[in-house]
């Protein structure tokens, strides 16, 4: 067979594709917009690592300072910088105030001017925010006049909220709690390189990427095959003019050709119009700038080659079963009984890729990426190639039924194949989901962890600047709406005096607020007791005995503040002896526990107050009215928000990815279970309207539609669950974690499946009804 | 039009457009039981709108149509289906057999539509394929045999609930004039030994000569035409 017989084979089919009327264009386009989904998600995907590269290259380029950096003497090259960030009901605001000191300070990336005391540069997203009635809380925090826009370059995504600000007196700010220091550049190279992947984690990445991008690969394969039984029809009109089998099939081929190039335009198309779009769009708080989203130039040629290759085997492949007759005869040739052995082959070889790295995951472990891709690739092709094995062994043995159930049972026996292509996508997608949701749940105690935090006693804590009077800012947080209780800790830590490794920490507080961290057997103003069974403080023992002296750090000690004298204060006679008990950050605390009128004013001001905050979560935005007081009293002073579960944030972007990628890749299957739904539909048209014409319920043609989807579907799914824990114990194996089934994500997962056909069988019955109408036996 | 006495199903004024192309334009029909009529006509001049509007598949834009006593155009669409699915029988050009089931399963449908159980229909299947002689295709599916081996095994559908109609759209349109008329002696001999009356749509003067009389549409309107013999 020459290549130019196949060429001009081809382009005869591409011709008919593009010039075959409306029914040519219908095939084509419809094969197009198919593909043109997946291309476009393809692409998408070859852009992730291109916009993470970059968006890491932008954080490092404005990272500014660290908390172990050296102190640099301030010049006309520095500029001050303190964070200031802050928390907008979900959303992170990124905060920076600014002081250059001098003509050549520099300027972050983004800005043009510096902005002056009172006045803020802001991210266009945050603009945005501060305009609308929604932002109006915020706007009382950031009350600082918009001096002008941060541009792309500073700033990660198109949707970050962010700001600069301009300061004054940020070098006495800094004496406090609040983080910041002298700059002379931006882009701290220590920040730039980030740490070395978890092997745990890179392994949950690879399999993300495959169990995401070979469903899509799988819709791929079906959208070219869009339209197929009307155009077998047309082809054997060929057949009458003196075309034979092999070159019917190469003009069929050149048609799907025809619609995966325009496939590959139209998902271009797509992906452009989505990289723009993407730009408005922020998605589990990710977003992005259309100007970095762009594929790999290597994986966007391999896209463009690798479609339309596919779409040619794939038709050939896929008429191997249909006899093209001339007469406009097509009968499905009695297709030869599907074998098992080498369909056990694609798994099994999976298999046996993953096994070697089985017990990989410790400390300092790697993975071989292309075993893993590989192998995790083989498993789920194994589930495309299972499938069709399974759906006709199993509807060859089922019996028979009401009408419906023989409609729909004889037609799967008719065409199993097309039935069980029909749920490959959906298989796969939820054997891949299964098993990265039983890894998710195997290592979920490696990256989250319940906090400490007791939020049913405080939601917030926040730490009252040094040298402020706490009283006043207590004063100020009890008054702010939503506030319920505010529980004021001041500790200071006294030693022995010559030796700094002996020391008790004394908490003073109120009697309701001492109450927080020790059982007191009765407490007035001016009070002192013990705190006894803490689990840490072995020295409070002896230094809390009645009579022991004890002092505030020398000048020159680590602990001191400088330039203060120490002060001593002796424990008095009438101390007395108090239960510990965890405070609402968990911890357990010893010493001594002092009511205000039992320490001396000149200790009190040693003190250093952390405030936690009980809230009334029923008043809205009841945690932004805490931080507007917070900004309020300094702006530096960021309130922490407490969590009941805390989570590394590598582990929540990976598994925000999957649910994502998931979403989308269920969505697009739907979209190709629908269009090859409705194609059926159509081919049908007249035989559905027959079928009412003598009387059939409509009911029953809507179950038997109904069945011909559940069947495959059932069978799909309890597949794709047994591959999918399968690969879930591989993957648990390797990362050395014991194999525990999920059975929450499995139902869920599998749930997830059934629901999608479900949605499609809803969307399907309206056209079906339509097609039902006795319209359909008109000929004229 | 006066409706002749002991009509099994009658048809008066009927009017139907699709869009801004007028089908039926006030025609007219009536057939006694084990009578065959012939509605011709040239294509497109609404004799297929006028039969699926005698059998309550499409409903007139106005007119009246009486079966046994009872007005078509008032009952509601579930009763129209009950009365195709026990009283008429269809057979269509391209026999409009389901592919997926074998012949014996094609033609016991509409008795398992009528809830018999499947052994029981599939026995009357049989005496009817038998009849019409393609009992040796009971096991094929329709993709499996001929054009006219197909037709037939649809008129033994059409004729399987013993209805008192039988709807014919050109049921040879699709055949070569051999398997034409021999699906048209069993069709009307099948028919008229049930007593059932048979509505024959066709453009064609060899089939209608199988009918006791016929009927000309022409721009939606009927007549009923002098038989010279």
């Amino acid at each position: 067979m020459s290549i130019g017989q196949w060429s001009r084979d081809l382009a005869m089919g591409a011709r008919f594709a593009l010039a075959g009327g409306r029914e040519g264009w219908t095939r084509s386009l419809l094969t197009a917009v198919g593909v043109g989904l997946g291309v476009a998600l393809l692409l998408l995907t070859t852009a992730i690592p291109n916009a993470l590269a970059e968006r890491d290259r932008r954080e490092q380029a404005r990272s500014d300072h660290t908390f172990s950096q050296q102190d640099i003497p301030k010049a006309d090259d520095t500029l001050m910088i303190v964070d200031a960030d802050t928390t907008f009901r979900d959303l992170d605001v990124r905060g920076r105030l600014l002081e250059p000191e001098g003509p050549r300070a520099p300027l972050p990336p983004g800005v043009a001017k510096f902005p002056a005391a009172g006045e803020m540069v802001v991210s266009p997203a945050l603009k945005e925010l501060l305009s609308s009635d929604d932002g109006k809380l915020l706007r009382e925090r950031l009350d600082y006049r918009i001096a002008g826009t941060i541009g792309e370059q500073g700033l990660v995504g198109s949707q970050e909220l962010a700001y600069f600000a301009g300061g004054k007196g940020l070098a006495e700010l800094l004496e406090g709690p609040a983080s910041g220091a002298r700059i002379d550049r931006f882009g701290n190279e220590d920040l730039g390189s980030s740490d070395a992947w978890d092997p745990v984690l890179l392994l949950l990445v690879l399999v993300v990427f495959v169990v995401l991008l070979m469903p899509v690969a799988v819709f791929i394969a079906a959208a070219v095959r869009f339209g197929g039984e009307r155009r077998d029809r047309r082809l054997a009109a060929l057949r009458l003019v003196g075309s034979d089998s092999r070159m019917t099939r190469r003009i069929a081929a050149g048609e799907a050709l025809a619609g995966s190039v325009l496939g590959l335009v139209l998902g271009t198309g797509f992906f452009l119009l989505g990289r723009e779009l993407a730009a408005s769009a922020e998605v589990f708080h990710v977003s992005v700038f259309p100007s970095y989203l762009n594929p790999s130039p290597v994986l966007a040629v391999l896209v463009a080659l690798a479609v339309p290759a596919a779409a040619v085997l794939v038709t050939i492949l896929a008429l191997r079963g249909v006899v093209i007759e001339p007469l406009g005869v097509v009968r499905t040739a009695k297709p030869s009984r599907r074998r098992l052995w080498w369909r056990l082959l694609l798994p099994l070889g999976g298999i046996a890729l993953l096994y070697p790295m089985i017990g990989q995951g410790d400390d300092g472990g790697n993975f071989n990426q292309y075993l893993v891709v590989g192998g995790v690739m083989l498993l789920l092709v194994g589930v495309t190639a299972l499938l069709p094995w399974v759906v006709e062994t199993v509807v060859a043995r089922l019996g028979s039924g009401g009408v419906a159930w023989q409609l729909a049972v004889r037609r799967l026996q008719l065409s199993s194949g097309a039935a069980a292509r029909m749920v490959n996508g959906i298989a796969v997608a939820v054997a891949g989901a299964i098993a990265l949701q039983m890894l998710f749940a195997g290592v979920d105690g490696n990256y989250t962890r319940a906090s400490q935090y007791d939020v049913s006693r405080a939601q917030m804590s926040v730490d009252v600047p040094d040298g402020s009077d706490p009283s006043a800012i207590i004063g100020k947080y009890r008054e702010t709406e939503g506030v319920r209780k505010v529980t004021a800790l001041s500790d200071v830590y006294l030693f022995d005096r010559g030796s700094e490794d002996s020391s008790v920490q004394i908490t003073l507080a109120d009697c309701a607020s001492l109450r927080e961290v020790a059982t007191l057997p009765s407490c007035h103003d001016g009070d002192i007791f013990a705190a006894k069974g803490s689990e840490y403080d072995s020295a409070s023992d002896h230094l809390a005995e009645p009579g022991t002296t004890l002092w505030t750090p020398e000048p020159d000690g680590d602990t001191a503040r400088s330039g203060e004298r120490p002060v001593s204060w002796t424990v008095p006679q009438d101390i007395r002896q108090a239960q510990s008990r965890e405070d609402p950050t968990g911890y357990e605390r010893g010493g001594i526990l002092v009511t205000p009128g039992a320490l001396p004013g000149k200790l009190a001001a040693f003190t250093s107050a952390r405030l936690f905050l009980s809230l009334d979560l029923s008043v809205p935005d009841a945690y932004d009215q805490v931080r507007n007081t917070a900004a309020r009293l300094d702006p530096a002073v960021q309130p922490m928000t407490w969590h009941s579960i805390e989570s590394n944030d590598r582990y929540a972007t990976i598994r925000t990815g999957l649910s994502v990628g998931s979403a989308c890749v269920l969505a697009l299957i739907g979209a190709s279970l629908l269009v090859s739904q409705l194609e059926q539909l159509r081919e049908r048209r007249k035989l559905l309207s027959s079928l009412v014409a003598f009387g059939t319920r409509r009911r029953t043609l809507g179950l038997s539609v109904l069945w011909q989807t559940a069947i495959p579907i059932g069978l799909g799914l309890l597949l794709a669950a047994t591959v999918g824990i399968a690969l879930g114990a591989v993957l648990l194996r390797m990362t050395n974690t014991s194999v525990r089934v999920d059975w929450p994500s499995v139902l869920s997962m599998t749930g997830i499946g059934a629901g999608v056909v479900l949605v499609v069988t809803l969307l399907s019955l309206p056209p079906l009804l339509r097609l039902m109408r006795p319209d359909g036996l008109r000929t004229e | 039009m006066t409706i002749p006495a002991g009509s099994l199903l009658t048809a008066q004024d009927l009017r139907k457009a699709y869009g801004p192309t007028t089908a039926l334009d006030g025609a007219e029909f009536s057939i006694h039981p084990g009578e065959v009529v012939a509605v011709m006509g040239p294509s497109g001049s609404g004799k297929s709108t006028l039969l699926h509007c005698l059998a309550g598949i499409v409903m007139p834009d106005s007119g009246s149509i009486t079966y046994n006593g009872r007005e078509v155009t008032s009952m509601s669409d579930a009763e129209r289906s009950a009365l195709r699915r026990s009283e008429f029988g269809f057979v269509f050009q391209f026999g409009q057999l389901v592919p997926e089931l074998t012949c014996v399963e094609n033609v016991a449908l509409p008795l398992r539509l009528n809830g018999s159980s499947r052994k029981e229909a599939e026995r009357a299947a049989l005496a009817w394929m038998e009849r019409l002689e393609v009992d040796d295709l009971r096991k094929k599916r329709p993709g499996e045999v001929s054009g006219g081996q197909g037709q037939r095994v649809a008129v033994a559908r059409s004729l399987v609930t013993n209805p008192r109609v039988v709807f014919a759209d050109e049921p040879t349109g699709a055949l070569d004039s051999y398997n034409g008329e021999r699906v048209m002696e069993l069709l009307t001999d099948a028919a008229r030994s049930a007593n059932a009356a048979v509505v024959l749509v066709t453009h064609e003067a060899r089939v209608a000569a199988y009918s006791d009389r016929e009927i000309v549409v022409r721009d939606g309107k009927s007549r009923d035409m002098e038989r010279v013999v």
